[in-house]
């Protein structure tokens, strides 16, 4: 095999900031566009590499549907350290970085004409908006979809407007909890796995998207086969470290996969058996 | 494969020729009795008998820091970086052309590794029969004695004063005959290599794995809760020397720099490994292997089974320079893999 | 950039070798002075009006009981503090003090200054004061003090090495000093000199202080089951530099 022209592995193209929304203390949405005028073409679920020169490159999952012609993309990045500290930093029209879209996916084609159970712990929501919106921009090519959604307060839920107008939906339906309330909290408490009583469904006619803090699966995958879903329909994302997206750096493994070009999202009959995935 | 018989004094004037195009490399021992691969000089002395190079030569392809990218600041651009010297490598033995052939798998795997071809394009390599084996290796009992491709000659000493060459790649060939016409070995030549190739793995095979080598991957399956990882990894120091020092150990960290005046910088990979403790840490600090004993599993698990899974062979070609970097004693694939199969009782 | 950051350095108990490795850096300094405004160097003392800083690099480890109150003041007049060098990261040479008679390491440390410092177990600034970022190393090595300072101008946080100098020693491609009967605290210490006492001949004394999951019972386990060295001469190498940190005990 020999690389053509002067292509490389690991040279993101440019992108531009072009808005930037407020979610909760430490998230925000960015909404970039892509210099060279094309689509991402992601499918829901993967990833792509950011790149803020000077300060380093983090892998994000993109959290807006696949549309195509269209040249802007949404992330939804929490402060925690230098590159994402950097990014809730940059101001509008400012250019960064990215590679990808890299790694698996959410397989719509298998989800469709079948219920959709959607299990989102915290910032797992964002990639599972990017298959919700998916789903929901074709609407009648998929059976029910339910999304439960589990914060740890409601301080931090993001998207909590756009979440409101879902809620008025009648096409779907949300169920949210958090863990611990404050004052102002009507809704349901306690962690994610208090949902799974309140939803009734076909279990041999659903697909689960799965995803949330390592914790979580331990916890909810459980419930899902209890309620009669085959675990072949049950899909989960794994976050690793990731430094190249490619397969290369080593940094993701999970046992004998790379989270980076096997995953993040997996097949949970495919991982069931490594004892590091879960 | 054609294969021409070279005589020494033969080979000073080659290489001489050679460097006029090529970096070259070739095992020279220094005065503590170390051999590495050194730039050839003419006054170079090649060191022959040599057992095993003290560092492995992915350095010559996958440097242990190396440019990716150069980017602009203020303009947010950012321009790839690939640098690549013809270099020619003499006197390789073939567990290191083994885990050469094994990096230009990996890397190629799925999107291919560009900086990597690059360099990998550049080199020549020209493999040589060992004549000693290192105590602490054990190539011979994990496939790694013989390889057939990746070289672009084979040197196998047969006299005091000659060598047979096998050439494989129409570069060796042209490099080899690059001073004019040299005479084709005859079949006692040829003969005579293969004995000496023979004796040498007779050598090898004093030190090994007590079972066959594909028998591994299956044998990890049965021992992921095996007591031996924690009871060596207490000894870990998580000091990555056994990862950095294998030749088919792979992977890095990537990070940048600015320049003085902050206007420009450029962002590089750097040698890291499964074995050092932020390897697989994530944020809300949560770290994927957290214990030493995670961690020294891993590396066994990459090299018994996981890479198997991959490419059909080991993660180890039997250099033993783990073994010999590992300043506790407990880095050693020969020994872990022995160690389990004993468990089993499989021993005879 | 809109605005020069305000930097300053100060000195507590120390060589000030530290400072001179930042005045030798003479070309990098003054690219750098383009993007910094130097406010303080040396003295400044308890009740100087200078400040507020964006960023201190404090030098020296707390050795007297006065020198508290001057490095809180310093910390409170400091977006960032910085401890720079050992003897500031983690107490340093000076806390060999801590292990030996006080007239052996008056002399021993201090000499003829020696009589400036009631006596007061050494700690690094850390001890005292919260401390954003460390330049560790005695001296600091003058690549990764630019590093550092760079990474801060662009208001990241500092990339610190954490993981041992064998990691870098490797990288360098040096023969490991235990293949030559010798004894090295590559294996403990935190990498980011770039081995360079092991790339020059030496061995690593620990300068830089333990690296975050040092296995020190493994560590001897190497030095004395392994290597052969005594419990005494094991003993004399910890001493050297990580006195304030458990490695002695
Ligand atoms: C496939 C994938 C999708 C992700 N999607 C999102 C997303 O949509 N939104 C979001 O906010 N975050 C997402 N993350 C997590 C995000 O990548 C990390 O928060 C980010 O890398 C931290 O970088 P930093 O430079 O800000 O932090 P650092 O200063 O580098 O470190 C802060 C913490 O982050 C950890 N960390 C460093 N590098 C990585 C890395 N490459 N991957 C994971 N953790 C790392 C460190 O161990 C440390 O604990 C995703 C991660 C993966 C692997
Ligand atoms: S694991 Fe050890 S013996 Fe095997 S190839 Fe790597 S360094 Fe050599
Ligand atoms: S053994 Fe560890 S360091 Fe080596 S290639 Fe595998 S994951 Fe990377
Ligand atoms: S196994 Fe040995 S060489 Fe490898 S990290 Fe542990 S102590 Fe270091
Ligand atoms: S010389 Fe010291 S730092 Fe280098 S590898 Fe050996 S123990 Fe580690
Ligand atoms: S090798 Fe050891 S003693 Fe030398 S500078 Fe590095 S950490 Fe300090
Ligand atoms: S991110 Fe590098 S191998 Fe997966």
């Amino acid at each position: 095999m020999s690389p053509k022209n002067n292509f490389s592995t690991y040279a993101p193209r440019p992108a531009t900031l072009v808005k930037k929304e407020k979610l909760s203390d430490l998230v925000s949405l960015f909404e970039f566009e892509q210099d060279n005028g094309k689509a991402l073409a992601h499918k829901p679920g993967q990833f792509i590499m950011l790149s803020i020169y000077g300060i380093g490159e983090a892998p994000f999952s993109v959290s807006s549907a696949p549309e195509a012609g269209n040249a802007r993309f949404e992330l939804a990045v929490r402060k925690t350290g230098t590159v994402t500290n950097a990014l809730h930093d940059l101001k509008e029209g400012t250019k960064v970085g990215i590679r990808g879209p890299y790694g698996s996916y959410f397989p719509v084609q298998k989800f469709m004409g079948k219920d959709t159970l959607f299990v989102a712990g915290g910032l797992g929501y964002i990639p599972l908006r990017s298959l919700l919106r998916y789903q929901l921009k074709h609407r009648d090519e998929y059976g029910r979809i339910i999304v439960l959604l589990g914060t740890r307060n409601p301080k931090e839920r993001i998207f909590v407007d756009r979440l409101a107008q879902l809620k008025e939906r009648t096409d779907m339906e949300i169920h949210e909890t958090v863990d611990v309330p404050d004052k102002n909290w009507k809704g349901n408490v306690g962690v994610i796995t208090t949902l799974f009583p309140k939803v009734e469904i076909n279990p041999q006619n659903t697909f689960v998207a799965m995803v949330g803090p390592p914790i979580m699966y331990r916890f909810c995958i459980g419930p899902c086969m209890d309620k009669g879903i085959p675990s072949k329909h049950i899909y989960v994302s794994l976050e690793r470290r990731m430094k190249c997206g490619l397969g290369k750096c080593g940094h993701c493994q999970i046992n004998g996969l790379s989270a980076c070009v096997e995953g993040p999202v997996f097949k949970y009959d495919d991982i069931a058996p490594l004892s590091e995935a879960i | 494969m054609t294969a021409y018989t070279v005589s020494m004094e033969h080979i000073p004037p080659l290489l001489e020729l050679w460097a006029k195009e090529y970096d070259v490399h070739v095992p020279v021992r220094d005065v503590d009795g170390f051999v590495n691969f050194s730039p050839w000089r003419p006054s170079a002395e090649i060191a022959w008998d040599y057992d095993v190079a003290y560092n492995s030569l992915k350095r010559f392809f996958l440097p242990p820091r190396e440019d990716l990218l150069r980017f602009d600041l203020a303009a947010s651009t950012a321009e790839p970086v690939m640098e690549a010297p013809l270099q020619l490598l003499f006197g390789v033995h073939p567990y290191d052309v083994k885990a050469i052939n094994q990096l230009d798998q990996l890397m190629d795997q799925g999107t291919a590794d560009v900086n990597y071809r690059k360099r990998r394009e550049a080199t020549v390599l020209v493999a040589l029969t060992p004549e000693h084996v290192s105590d602490l290796a054990f190539w011979s009992s994990v496939g790694a004695d013989s390889v057939d491709i990746g070289f672009d000659m084979y040197f196998t000493r047969i006299s005091p004063s000659s060598f047979y060459v096998e050439v494989l790649s129409p570069k060796g060939e042209e490099l080899l005959l690059a001073r004019g016409e040299l005479p084709r070995s005859t079949l006692p030549e040829r003969e005579a290599a293969k004995r000496k190739k023979a004796a040498i793995r007779a050598k090898a095979d004093k030190n090994g794995i007590s079972f066959p080598w594909k028998q591994t991957p299956k044998l990890m399956s049965r021992h992921w809760d095996s007591p031996l990882w924690r009871n060596k990894a207490r000894h870990c120091l998580s000091c990555g020397s056994c990862v950095m020092v294998c030749p088919t150990c792979y992977c890095f960290d990537v990070r940048e720099e600015a320049d003085l005046d902050l206007k420009g910088g450029r962002r590089f990979r750097e040698w890291d490994g499964c074995m050092l403790p932020s390897f697989a840490l994530v944020a809300g600090d949560h770290n994927f292997r957290p214990e030493a004993r995670d961690r020294y599993r891993h590396r066994y698990f990459r090299k018994g089974k996981y890479i198997f899974d991959k490419i059909g062979e080991l993660g180890c070609v039997g250099c033993g320079r783990c073994v010999n970097a590992c300043t506790t004693g407990i880095a050693n694939p020969m020994a872990v893999f022995n160690d389990l199969w004993e468990a089993d009782n499989h021993e005879s | 950039m809109a605005k020069k950051p305000k930097i300053a350095f100060f000195d507590f108990a120390g060589c000030e070798g530290d400072q001179l490795q930042i005045a030798n850096l003479e070309e990098a300094l003054l690219d750098l002075l383009g993007h910094i405004d130097i406010a303080a160097f040396r003295e400044v003392h308890t009740g100087d009006t200078g400040g507020p800083y964006d960023i201190s690099f404090v030098e020296g480890s707390i050795t007297r009981p006065e020198d508290e109150p001057r490095v809180k003041e310093i910390r409170d007049k400091s977006k960032l503090l910085v401890a720079l060098g050992a003897c500031a990261s983690i107490g340093g040479i000076n806390c060999m003090k801590n292990h030996m008679p006080e007239s052996v390491y008056r002399e021993h440390v201090y000499g003829d200054k020696a009589r400036w410092y009631p006596t007061y177990a050494a700690r690094p600034v850390s001890a005292v004061v919260k401390v954003d970022a460390e330049v560790h190393g005695c001296p600091i090595d003058r690549g990764e003090f630019v590093r550092i300072v760079k990474e801060l101008l662009l208001g990241r946080t500092p990339w610190i090495a954490d993981y041992p100098v064998c990691v870098e020693c490797k990288i360098a491609g040096n023969i490991c000093r235990y293949d030559m009967g010798r004894m090295c605290l590559g294996i403990v210490t935190r990498a980011g000199c770039n081995a360079c006492c092991i790339t020059e001949g030496a061995h690593c004394w620990g300068c830089r202080g333990l690296a975050p999951h040092a296995n020190l019972d493994a560590a001897r386990y190497a030095m004395q089951d392994r290597a052969g060295f005594t419990r005494e001469e094991v003993q004399d190498l910890l001493r050297m530099y990580l006195g304030f940190s458990q490695a002695t005990l």
